[in-house]
């Protein structure tokens, strides 16, 4: 029957081809959907990789948000923010469909201006972390995943740098302007110095030369949370006084074990120069703890039998090259002494609550490397991810200033339409991505 | 019949505003989940899983909604499905990779690992001990 009709259709009329896409949508929106498939494998790869670095990371090692500077409530607030944009491009569409132009316009430009307020807060964001010196890379990265000798290396070459630069901003007479002065330069320079002796060099030795590794690298750690200190708890900085105390004890004992030392080696080259007429004086007993007193009068005795060690050495050869080998030896008990007291004296500014959060946020021209277990693959992840779906948001927001120059009716719904499942897409990564980035 | 199937294709604007309150409460909720410290102590993977669940339930609402799939005719299965099966497959790929690879350290990986910090782990070191040994005599140096 239908094969008799359509021969008889086919003889007495034209045959009305209809058009039958296999999807029943417009090329654009087809392309648009396309492209938004695969993009969803786009993100899955990045989201995917992420998973495996935040996972495969050594347990307890991932950074908390606070410690790279990231703010969950800023986070918080840019979603809320892009959802209001996703309700007003789909109430700007729903205006278009109604040739309500003016309304579709004002809608899409409030969505374009949320788009911006989105990125503003990201630029924001990204400039907190700049600023503490999180980067995705070297050089400009000021973070060590490891507190080992590398990491401590990192910060004695950064006060060196710093050092130098200040001394070349010193005029001819090696002095800085007043302007330099009032800029607080002179007082840069003695932190960066003091650090350098009391701090860096310190540690170095205690790791370098220490006989138990543990409390080498307990060492270096507390210089790392010294600069920069993942955790601001009051039950740190309680640990890190406490350490400080009880680093003060040891050092005062081993002071006085020292100053035996030195006053033996002094009674010895006593006995020794007794053949001489002019011996030196002999050296006063000091209380171990005020170490500076001490080391001053050791040493003046020291110069003071300069004098009478040539004379020794006309009349005693032997005795003058022992004199020599112990002057020497209570040359390098002297400085070991100085360098005690130096970093005792330095507990004061150790211990100086102002740098409950760090010697980086006290002194925010110094940048000193910091130590944040995974802080680089975090920051590498992080910068990977937002970037990326900022150079999203960037180009919507590109294409609301072209759709704006329109007039937007009922003819032009489509183009929104489009416009609008992109920046949905755009929606939809985000809200993936904040809790991954800021609340895991 | 033409104002209802209108209605039915696009959604109103109460839907909307319905879909935006409800995406709200959900940014609050994984926000209120994320800030438990109790839940982060005790289960971090019940907190992962209640805020993947809520993204998800988001990305739902979005896609239904905003995205008008709700509405579409079923060409919407040939473009989301398979992307969205090939995008679960490849992130479950990669979790093999975490079991093994990462879980067990070589000695030569753990030489180059960041470090998990020891602090609070250590008490300070006693007085007196090591009182003969001086770790500043390299200093200077």
């Amino acid at each position: 029957m239908t094969a008799h009709a359509d021969a008889h259709d086919g003889h007495h009329a034209h045959i009305k081809l209809e058009y039958q896409p296999s999807i029943p949508i417009p090329n654009g929106k087809l392309c648009l959907w396309l492209f938004l498939s695969t993009e969803i494998m786009f993100f899955a790869g990045l989201i995917g990789a992420y998973i495996v670095l935040r996972f495969g990371s050594p347990t307890g090692t991932w950074p908390a948000p606070h410690t790279v500077h990231l703010v969950e409530w800023i986070g918080a607030m840019n979603t809320f923010v892009l959802i209001c944009s996703s309700v007003t491009i789909v109430l700007a569409l729903e205006a278009a469909r109604s040739n309500q132009v003016a309304f579709a316009k004002g809608w899409l430009f409030l969505t374009l201006i949320l788009g911006c307020v989105f990125l503003g807060v990201k630029m924001y964001e990204y400039n907190s972390k700049f600023k503490h010196g999180i980067y995705p890379s070297r050089p400009h990265s000021l973070i060590y995943e490891r507190a080992d000798l590398i990491y401590v290396q990192a910060v004695r070459l950064k006060l060196r740098n710093e050092i130098s630069k200040l001394e070349a901003m010193k005029g001819s007479e090696g002095d800085f302007t007043p302007a330099q002065v009032k800029a607080g330069m002179p007082e840069r320079l003695e932190t960066c110095k003091a650090f350098l002796t009391n701090v860096v060099e310190w540690t170095e030795a205690k790791a370098a030369r220490g006989d138990n590794p543990l409390e080498g690298k307990a060492a270096i750690e507390n210089m790392a949370a010294f600069i920069y200190p993942l955790h601001h708890s009051h039950e740190a900085w309680d640990y890190h006084v406490a350490t400080l105390t009880a680093e003060a004890k040891e050092v005062q004992a081993r002071a006085a074990v020292l100053q035996k030392e030195i006053d033996a080696l002094n009674e010895e080259k006593g006995t020794l120069q007794k053949s001489v007429p002019e011996s030196a004086p002999a050296p006063t007993e000091t209380e171990p703890a005020e170490a500076t007193p001490a080391a001053a009068a050791a040493s003046g005795s020291v110069s003071t039998t300069a004098v009478s060690l040539v004379r020794l050495q006309d009349a005693d050869p032997d005795a003058a090259a022992k004199i020599g080998i112990i002057d020497e030896k209570i040359g390098l008990l002297n400085a070991q002494l100085d360098r005690m007291s130096s970093r005792l004296d330095f507990h004061k500014t150790l211990s100086d609550p102002k740098f409950e959060h760090g010697v980086n946020e006290v002194y925010s021209w110094i940048n000193l490397p910091m130590f944040i277990p995974s802080g680089n693959m975090w920051a590498s992840t992080y910068f990977l991810m937002t970037g990326f779906h900022a150079i999203h948001v960037l180009v919507g927001l590109i294409v609301f200033g072209c759709v704006l120059t329109y007039r937007l009716d009922a003819s032009k719904a489509h183009i929104l339409e489009n416009t609008g499942l992109y920046w949905h897409f755009v929606d939809l990564v985000w809200i993936f991505l904040f809790p991954i980035l800021y609340l895991f | 019949m033409a104002a209802h199937s209108k209605h039915e294709s696009h959604g109103s604007l109460g839907q909307y505003l319905a879909v935006f309150v409800a995406l709200l409460v959900l940014t609050a909720i994984s926000f209120a989940v994320g800030n438990s410290q109790s839940l982060r102590e005790n289960s971090p993977s019940v907190m992962m899983a209640m805020m993947m669940a809520v993204s998800c339930a988001k990305a739902l609402l979005v896609i239904l909604f905003f995205m008008h799939l709700k509405w579409e005719a079923n060409w919407k299965y040939v473009l989301t499905v398979p992307a969205s099966l090939m995008s679960l497959f490849l992130v479950l790929m990669l979790v093999p990779d975490i079991g093994r690879r990462y879980r067990v350290y070589t000695e030569e990986r753990k030489l180059n690992a960041a470090q998990p910090i020891l602090h609070h782990s250590t008490t300070p070191p006693a007085s007196g001990e090591h009182a003969d040994h001086d770790p500043a005599d390299a200093a200077n140096h």
